[in-house]
């Protein structure tokens, strides 16, 4: 389960990163890592390795911005989204959506498509 | 929650130095790992337990790859006032110390070649009014020992008020 489980969360973590920041509005790399814990019920963990290289692409892209701000004695980088990532990440999310249905439907059982049977 | 002591945070920040992260990611990862050790000793995990689990995952390989994906070339402006060293030592980590070094290269160079005259200048001088039996100052012998003096007078103390320039911007 564990390296399939990763295989399928590297072509969805940045839709979870803009999902999660436009509910939360601004958050920092660790309290992304922990919502998405807490969330999943620890099903899914990400790693430090996963979620960074993530969130700069989504930083040199222009869909997040950052700002660093002292928090009990040392620098911490909160990411928020600019209004071009608003629109990506509802757009990512529907496409999502549509996505999980159609992988849905393809793992129903095939209606009637053996008529020998 | 528990927080880590400075003693400790410093050992985490010196972990993430040897593992080589630039100065892009040094910060973010390091108030990541703190988080995720402060975490798991709020879950009843002793410091050094905590502290050994984190840095299994932050190796060199882990930080190596992070550091790749954050670089980001120069922008022009930056590029424009560049010198040779911070190109570079653009992608490296320039605390380590080799990049001191290399700023400095021209002040040691020129310090060690007046080190080296005027040291030279006194020995020649030292030797003939030796042969001669006689010194005065207003000899021309005199006179090159006057220029050795201020020589070395020069190399010494310009080399003091760099270390200690350097010493007052580690404390600042």
């Amino acid at each position: 389960m564990e390296p399939s489980a990763n295989e399928f969360l590297r072509g969805t973590l940045k839709t979870i990163v803009l999902k999660l920041l436009a509910e939360q509005g601004r958050m920092y790399g660790y309290e992304i890592t922990q919502a998405v814990k807490e969330r999943t019920r620890g099903q899914i963990t990400l790693t430090f390795g996963a979620l960074y290289p993530v969130l700069h692409k989504l930083e040199q892209e222009g869909l997040l911005v950052t700002e660093s701000q002292e928090v009990e004695g040392r620098l911490r980088k909160y990411y928020s989204l600019t209004p071009g990532g608003s629109q990506v990440a509802v757009q990512k999310v529907s496409d999502f959506e549509q996505f999980m249905e159609a992988m849905r439907i393809l793992l129903l059982p095939p209606p009637s498509l053996a008529p020998g049977m | 929650m528990q927080k880590l002591s400075t003693a400790q945070i410093k050992q985490l920040h010196d972990h993430l130095i040897r593992q080589g992260a630039s100065d892009a990611l040094l910060y973010e990862l390091l108030d990541h790992l703190i988080c995720e050790v402060e975490h798991y000793m709020w879950i009843g995990l002793p410091f050094e337990a905590a502290l050994d689990k984190v840095l299994l995952e932050a190796s060199h390989t882990a930080v190596h790859y992070l550091n790749q994906t954050y670089q980001t070339a120069m922008d022009a402006d930056a590029m424009r006032g560049a010198t040779l060293d911070d190109i570079v030592f653009e992608f490296r980590n320039k605390y380590y110390g080799a990049y001191d070094l290399r700023q400095s290269y021209r002040l040691s160079l020129l310090n060690a070649l007046l080190l080296g005259i005027g040291a030279f200048l006194m020995l020649v001088v030292w030797v003939a009014a030796f042969n001669q039996r006689s010194f005065s100052y207003l000899s021309p012998l005199g006179l090159l020992w006057l220029v050795g003096v201020s020589c070395v007078g020069v190399a010494v103390g310009s080399w003091f008020l760099h270390n200690l320039r350097q010493r007052y911007m580690e404390i600042s």
